[in-house]
């Protein structure tokens, strides 16, 4: 058992998501950042989508009602264990009535706490993802709140692993995000497009699992035909008629009507769930054949990593 | 007649077959036919690379995984997709393909227009110059199809609403519209599932889920389906709100 002592900002249960449901409106959900993820996992022989906790921006405290290990990778939080301070990137044997607690935020927005351990919680369109917006799956379809008791099966020890430094995860606060043209690029007049790229955007603070909020030069929309709604996929980046982009995120909405002007590649897409309110970004423009590219390339990085 | 379509990048994992035709009921059904054709070659292997398909009113979208995609076929996913479109197309004939034999529905959603439930009414009335009872009885006189879900777990895209109940969308959306509220907006009605913040015009509430994650079925209709409202009393309203049954069987017809 797992029992939550302060709940955070948005601490939920998060695993690789639902395939095949976005035809009902069902996104894909899932981790935010899926390679945090699948490293904590990997520190505790897990498989890679095992479910983990998401903690968002401020941490939960948390006592464990067992005898495991846990693994925490992505954000950097002051973290401690019964008051001694841990590191992440490192299986980490607890015990009976151990109290972790997440301090401070130090770099990224979300860290993935993995346990050695089932959490016993019922599926929901296969996955056990909490829908953060629509509120089902996970526990009780809702983030975690103090008094909360998740249950556990199996708990076991797993031999304490590190991640090679080469490998621990820092986050800018002023990423440079990939992207290929969006499905409406050409509809967009060429100055905007050239002050898309030109622009350093800051996150809104009303950014989430759904959509990433941008401020920053307003793109003029004036000219574009009305379009007829239609797929919308994570990564789309959104023209709306106020001219500020918004990108379409783990849990974002399957079909869409405004223009995309881009397209974050699917290899940078993981790097959208480390940005906070406030962080800057820049986007930088690749063809298909070099997203793909990238995309092998640290697939494959990560495969050596978590095998 | 077999729409001409194209294929367009949507992102670098999935792409849009669009067909070049004005969205309405037969442009539907060759999208949906289509989604069914290919959703049946899926679930036999045969695109092993395919994990998701969209149907909406002009356009298919297929998600793929790139990496998948770039195994041995030595043909591009792109050109097996055109050559799978134009010999469906072929093979069958739109725009009564199997998916009539499949058997849509008819569902009835009851909806209560009274005040508590309608915040918008008197606006909608205002807007169109018709009474209450009139707006009531054009907004159940159609039989609506859908054309697809999407947008949020369970929200439908439904066509054929009356020319005169047309109104424009609020030019500031709610921050919050209950669960089960109905809506005009534009050209559009329809139904939000979930409570979430929402621009349409309110002028009803059915006591029906839409979304029911752990229910059987957890939508209330499906593409190609039609929605007929009924118009019921508060009393109605709250007696079925208040019987579990209501929520897992709604009426349906079959045509």
């Amino acid at each position: 058992m797992l029992r939550i002592l302060k709940a955070g900002l948005q601490t939920s249960i998060q695993d690789g998501g639902r395939s095949g449901w976005m035809q009902y409106g069902i996104a894909k959900g899932g981790a935010a950042d899926p390679v945090a993820m699948q490293l904590a996992n990997s520190l505790l022989g897990n498989p890679p989508h095992h479910p983990c906790l998401e903690i968002t921006l401020t941490g939960p405290d948390i006592e464990f009602g067992c005898d495991l290990s846990i693994a925490i990778c992505g954000a950097q939080f002051d973290l401690t264990l019964n008051g001694q301070s841990i590191d992440n990137d490192q299986g980490i044997a607890v015990k009976k009535g151990d109290h972790l607690a997440f301090g401070p935020l130090q770099s990224g927005a979300r860290a993935y706490l993995a346990l050695s351990a089932e959490t016993v919680l019922p599926a929901a369109f296969g996955s056990l993802s909490t829908h953060i917006q629509t509120e089902f799956g996970g526990y009780c379809g809702r983030a975690l709140r103090a008094g909360d008791e998740i249950r556990l099966r199996n708990c076991r020890r797993e031999p304490p692993r590190q991640l090679s430094n080469d490998y621990q995860l820092r986050y800018s606060a002023r990423p440079q995000i990939r992207v290929i043209d969006g499905a409406e690029a050409e509809m967009f007049a060429d100055t905007a497009r050239e002050l898309f790229y030109r622009t350093t955007y800051s996150v809104s603070a009303q950014s989430n699992r759904m959509g990433i909020r941008l401020a920053g030069n307003g793109l003029d929309t004036a000219g574009l035909p009305q379009m007829t709604s239609s797929g919308l996929c994570p990564g789309s980046v959104q023209i709306p008629p106020d001219g500020s982009p918004i990108i379409s995120f783990v849990e974002g909405q399957t079909i869409g009507g405004y223009p995309r002007l881009a397209h974050v590649i699917s290899a940078d897409q993981h790097l959208l769930g480390q940005l906070k309110p406030h962080d800057r970004i820049d986007f930088f423009r690749v063809d298909l054949d070099t997203a793909i590219r990238i995309l092998r390339d640290k697939t494959a990085e990560l495969s050596r990593l978590i095998e | 007649m077999i729409p001409p379509f194209t294929l367009r990048q949507n992102g670098d994992a999935a792409l849009d077959i669009c067909f070049d035709a004005t969205p309405g009921e037969s442009l539907s059904r060759v999208v949906i036919s289509l989604k069914n054709t290919l959703e049946r070659a899926v679930q036999r292997g045969d695109w092993p690379e395919l994990r998701e398909l969209i149907p909406a009113y002009q356009c298919l979208t297929v998600c793929y995984d790139p990496l998948a995609a770039q195994e041995p076929v030595n043909v591009s996913l792109q050109q097996r997709i055109r050559e799978f479109v134009a010999e469906t197309i072929v093979s069958t004939s739109f725009p009564d393909a199997a998916d009539q034999s499949q058997g849509s529905q008819i569902v009835v959603i009851p909806v209560c227009y009274d005040a508590p439930y309608a915040p918008d009414m008197s606006a909608v009335c205002a807007h169109t110059g018709l009474s209450q009872s009139r707006v009531i009885e054009l907004h159940c006189q159609p039989d609506y199809l859908v054309h697809m879900l999407g947008f949020t777990p369970g929200f439908l895209y439904l066509g054929g609403l009356a020319r005169e109940l047309q109104c424009p969308r609020k030019a500031k959306p709610e921050l919050r519209v209950a669960a089960g509220s109905v809506g005009i907006g534009g050209a559009q009605t329809g139904i939000y599932p979930q409570s979430t913040p929402g621009g349409w015009q309110i002028i009803g509430r059915t006591p029906l889920s839409l979304f029911a994650p752990y229910r059987e079925y957890p939508f209330i209709a499906r593409p190609l389906d039609r929605i007929r409202f009924v118009s019921i009393t508060s009393q109605e309203f709250e007696a079925m709100k208040q019987s579990a049954a209501n929520t897992s069987n709604p009426v349906k017809e079959t045509t």
